[in-house]
């Protein structure tokens, strides 16, 4: 008796997609291969730019019309394959056979209707209670309430789950989930992500799961795909991806992650040099040897498939890069700094604060709910928050969305009047704000240099220094001093917040303070500007107070941490005791809710 | 083997270090702070642009020349009598007291589309200026402008005309005043809210944080943002002025009789509609031909620019 092997429910194999567009030809996919089998969660990980959403996309036969994709290669659902068919019998396909979660279930639901009408529709009309059960299955309290209700009456955790449940409604054999859960609070991430996984496990389901985090990869895959340059470089299981990674982009990638355990620390991440290649000019050969340490002659030519048991990688020197140091830790940063300190501590200066925040509140007032009705109780965003910086020290605030952790930023650099407490600030230049959106920080039509160059005007700064001290300033932060004559939109995402740094610390302030300053940026690229926040502290001796919802990158750059719930700040400690010995439940609930990846490895 | 040793160490070593990403750019540049160039705009944008101005800048031309391309004069009675059909010495014919309709038409396009990029430029000026005022002022002095523009917005076009020719007199010039009264407030209100929704954003922030003072915020980090939205909302007001002015004179309400005025001529031509076709129908197809030529130099800065600038 021959036991036939079961069609994969998704398989990828050599897949290119190039998009027309007036600037060039963008190959988004150079070769993609892949394989999701029935009932299998597979992770494709990737920054931005690596092809991933594209190959979600292309399996879901929604790619966009404009700019005109060209598609070659096989996509195959179930055997059938996808590139070959019509638009017809992709459309039948999609909804029985493969569906999808998106990153934004509010662009993703209908604004006009009823959750209720959307799942009956997701199942193909359906007794009510078949559409409670099925929303309940997804965790989602009150079922028979939240049906009745549309989409911008629930959570963002609330919609993903309808997302979800719309996903699953008639159990298809592929669900594709595209950043389902980057656009949630960490806890809530934590469980929404637990939540697909386990229902899809439960259902059969096979789960393609596209996401830039390693970290949700690892807690709920069973194996791994990593993108690189429109190419899966590493395919494997989730251990061995992890723990013994083969690819040399795999391994730096793992590397410069900030994890929450483990000796790294004081802003000394190991980062990837360089950045990933301009789709549009591709060179022959491996697309990562111009920034591999290891790349050779050889590399010229297209890598060869190793595959080595379940483990398939792209790379010439695949079998002698798993005695590369994973984590490469060195004390520089960290013993200048701590050098400073003791030079402070011996010469018996007594360092003053950078910030004393005293009792600070913030409230806004509620709109009303009718001309009449009796004022609300307002919101209080900020509600009684003591807290110092001191000079050259590092503060990170922890918290979730909502959890009044801007607002207090806001309040500590003056662009918010608080509504009672004081803030007091050490001598020095004005404090500095560094935003999330370096992008949108920069004022789009001037050249980045000029805003620069602001700050140095209203210090006083004889003109003829001006440009010296900008040049200056951006070499510093790791910029050619050519940026200075440019349009912030020429630069890119992890240039654009070097620049922002740049301008802030022209005149070092007494005090940096920066909202969320890498969450926006990819992980290799995130690595670069924390380790540049933590050297800019050492050498210039700016206090950092550092707001941000990631456990993992306050860890690497704060002294203290300090968690806020709700406008209070619920636990503050040491950043090593935060982490070893939490003391709050709420503290140990964020942590817990850290995807870590030496779990899975 | 000890070459791949060092590489390996030499790996772990880039790893750790972090070098910056190499900067790709497109062009060749030189190290300067500032760039007198507008900067306000990409290229497509700036192409836009060029794209609107080019167009009207012509239009304004022909405008302006009227006294060489005609004949004969506007007012002045021609050798072959009145009612002449269209002939090559007199294109368009001659109208019931014998005057050459081209050149009346010819002078009747310089008056309206002089008279309607006034009216805008007039407009855009006086209207952005209070805009931008109230968008960076806030408070008191925004709801107080505000209110004012809304004011000005409620007044009706045509009744307005009619007021200020009945206490002045009819003239051309009244009926551009008239219009300009009515047509500020558009801008007024883009311009605000555009500086608006611009002040709130992280760049005025930073901006603010930087220790740049109101003026240099509006002036350099706010207003050039509002720029693209008021440009498209100029070059589209062109054809809708030029049918405004061509309205307000067909109803009497512009420059008294010999005038060559477009409105005014199409609507005291309309008796000859059947005899005399070409007395009425050819200013108002001159009129249909500005106002079309307007629109579609609206539409290209449309498309072009309101894409912004990301």
């Amino acid at each position: 008796m021959s036991i036939v092997a079961p069609k994969p429910a998704l398989q990828v194999e050599d897949l290119h997609v190039t998009f027309r567009a007036p600037g060039g030809d963008v190959h988004a996919l150079r070769g993609a291969t892949l394989e999701v089998a029935r009932g299998e969660i597979v992770g494709l990980v990737g920054e931005s730019g690596s092809g991933k959403t594209v190959l979600g996309l292309t399996a879901l036969g929604l790619l966009p019309r404009s700019p005109h994709p060209d598609v070659s290669g096989t996509v195959r659902l179930d055997g059938e394959d996808m590139v070959a068919a019509g638009e017809e019998q992709r459309r039948a396909r999609r909804g029985s056979y493969i569906t999808a979660v998106f990153q934004d279930p509010m662009g993703s639901l209908n604004p006009s209707m009823r959750i209720e009408a959307q799942v009956a529709e997701a199942l193909g009309g359906g007794e009510p209670d078949s559409i409670h059960e099925l929303l309940a299955q997804t965790g989602i309290p009150e079922p028979r309430i939240k049906a009745r209700c549309y989409p911008h009456e629930l959570s963002g955790g609330l919609r993903q789950r309808v997302m979800i449940a719309m996903a699953l409604a008639r159990t298809p054999r592929l669900i594709v989930a595209d950043e389902p859960t980057t656009a949630l609070d960490v806890t809530v991430q934590a469980r929404v992500l637990d939540l697909l996984a386990g229902a899809a496990r439960d259902r059969g389901v096979a789960l393609l799961l596209v996401t830039h985090d390693l970290g949700v990869a690892a807690r709920v895959c069973d194996r791994i795909a990593v993108a690189y340059a429109g190419r899966v470089v590493e395919l494997g299981s989730a251990g061995e991806v992890l723990g013994r990674p083969r690819h040399p982009y795999t391994v730096g990638l793992l590397a410069s992650r900030p994890r929450l355990d483990g000796s790294i620390a004081g802003g000394d991440l190991p980062t990837l040099p360089g950045q990933p290649p301009d789709p549009r000019h591709v060179a022959p050969g491996c697309a990562f040897a111009v920034r591999c340490p290891s790349a050779s002659q050889r590399c010229a030519e297209s890598p060869p498939v190793v595959v080595d048991g379940g483990q398939r990688c792209e790379c010439h020197h695949a079998g002698s890069l798993d005695c590369w140091p994973a984590t490469a830790p060195r004390a520089r940063v960290g013993s200048e700094l701590s050098s400073a300190h003791s030079l402070r501590v011996a010469s018996g200066v007594i360092p003053i604060p950078a910030v004393v925040v005293e009792g600070l509140e913030c409230h806004f007032p509620r709109p009303r709910r009718h001309p009449f009705a009796a004022a609300s109780e307002p919101l209080r965003a900020v509600a009684g928050i003591d807290l110092s910086v001191p000079a050259a020290g590092s503060l990170a605030i922890v918290g979730e969305s909502g959890s009044g952790k801007s607002t207090l930023l806001r309040a500590v650099v003056g662009l918010l009047t608080p509504t009672a407490g004081r803030v007091t600030l050490g001598p020095g230049a004005s404090p500095q704000l560094i935003f999330q959106d370096a992008g949108a920080s920069l004022t789009p039509w001037m050249p980045v240099g000029a805003q620069i160059a602001e700050r140095l005007a209203t210090l006083n700064v004889p003109r003829g220094e001006r440009a010296a001290r900008v040049a200056g300033t951006l070499e510093a932060v790791g910029l050619p001093a050519e940026v200075a004559a440019v349009l912030p939109r020429k630069l890119s995402g992890g240039q654009r917040q070097r620049a922002a740094i740049a301008r802030a610390i022209v005149v070092p302030p007494a005090l940096l303070a920066c909202d969320e300053p890498v969450s926006a940026l990819d992980v290799s690229l995130a690595a670069q500007v924390l380790n540049l926040l933590c050297e800019l502290r050492a050498t210039l001796g700016i206090a950092l107070l550092f707001v941000t919802h990631d456990l993992a990158a306050a860890r690497a750059v704060a002294d203290e941490v300090a968690v806020v719930k709700e406008g209070l700040v619920v636990e503050h400690a040491p950043t090593e005791q935060i982490f070893t010995a939490p003391e709050h439940h709420y503290t140990r609930e964020l942590i817990a809710a850290v995807p870590n990846l030496a779990e899975a490895a | 083997m000890s070459l791949t040793a060092d590489r390996r160490v030499a790996g772990a070593a880039a790893l750790a270090t972090g070098k910056p990403e190499p900067l790709e750019l497109r062009q060749p540049l030189r190290v300067r702070l500032w760039r007198r160039r507008d900067l306000a705009f990409g290229e497509s944008a700036r192409a836009g642009i060029l794209g609107a101005l080019i167009p009207v800048a012509v239009m304004t031309l022909i405008a302006l020349a009227a006294p060489l391309l005609a004949t004969h004069t506007a007012r002045g009675i021609t050798a072959i009598g009145p009612l002449h059909g269209p002939s090559l010495s007199y294109p368009f014919g001659t109208d019931d007291i014998g005057r050459d309709v081209f050149s009346r038409v010819l002078y009747g396009i310089r008056e309206s589309w002089l008279g309607a990029v006034g009216v805008i430029a007039v407009g855009a000026l006086f209207g952005g200026l209070i805009g931008a005022l109230a968008g960076a002022t806030g408070g008191f002095v925004d709801t107080l402008l505000m209110r004012l523009t809304d004011l000005f917005l409620a007044l009706p076009a045509p009744v307005l005309a009619i007021a200020v020719i009945a206490s002045i007199g009819p003239s051309l010039f009244h009926t551009l005043l008239a219009l300009s009264i009515v047509w500020w407030p558009w801008y007024a209100r883009i311009v605000r809210g555009e500086v608006r929704a611009l002040a709130a954003r992280p760049h005025a922030e930073a901006a603010r944080l930087a220790g740049v003072g109101r003026v240099r915020l509006l002036l350099r980090h706010l207003v050039p943002g509002a720029l693209a939205p008021v440009i498209v909302t100029m070059s589209l007001d062109v054809g809708n002025l030029i049918l405004a002015l061509s309205s307000l004179s067909f109803i009497g309400l512009g420059a008294p009789p010999p005038a060559p005025e477009l409105g005014a001529m199409s609507s005291q031509g309309l008796e000859y509609l059947f005899g005399h076709w070409w007395v009425p129908i050819a200013p108002a197809a001159a009129v249909a031909l500005l106002a079309l030529v307007a629109n579609l130099i609206g539409d290209h800065a449309n498309r072009r620019l309101d894409q912004r600038m990301t």
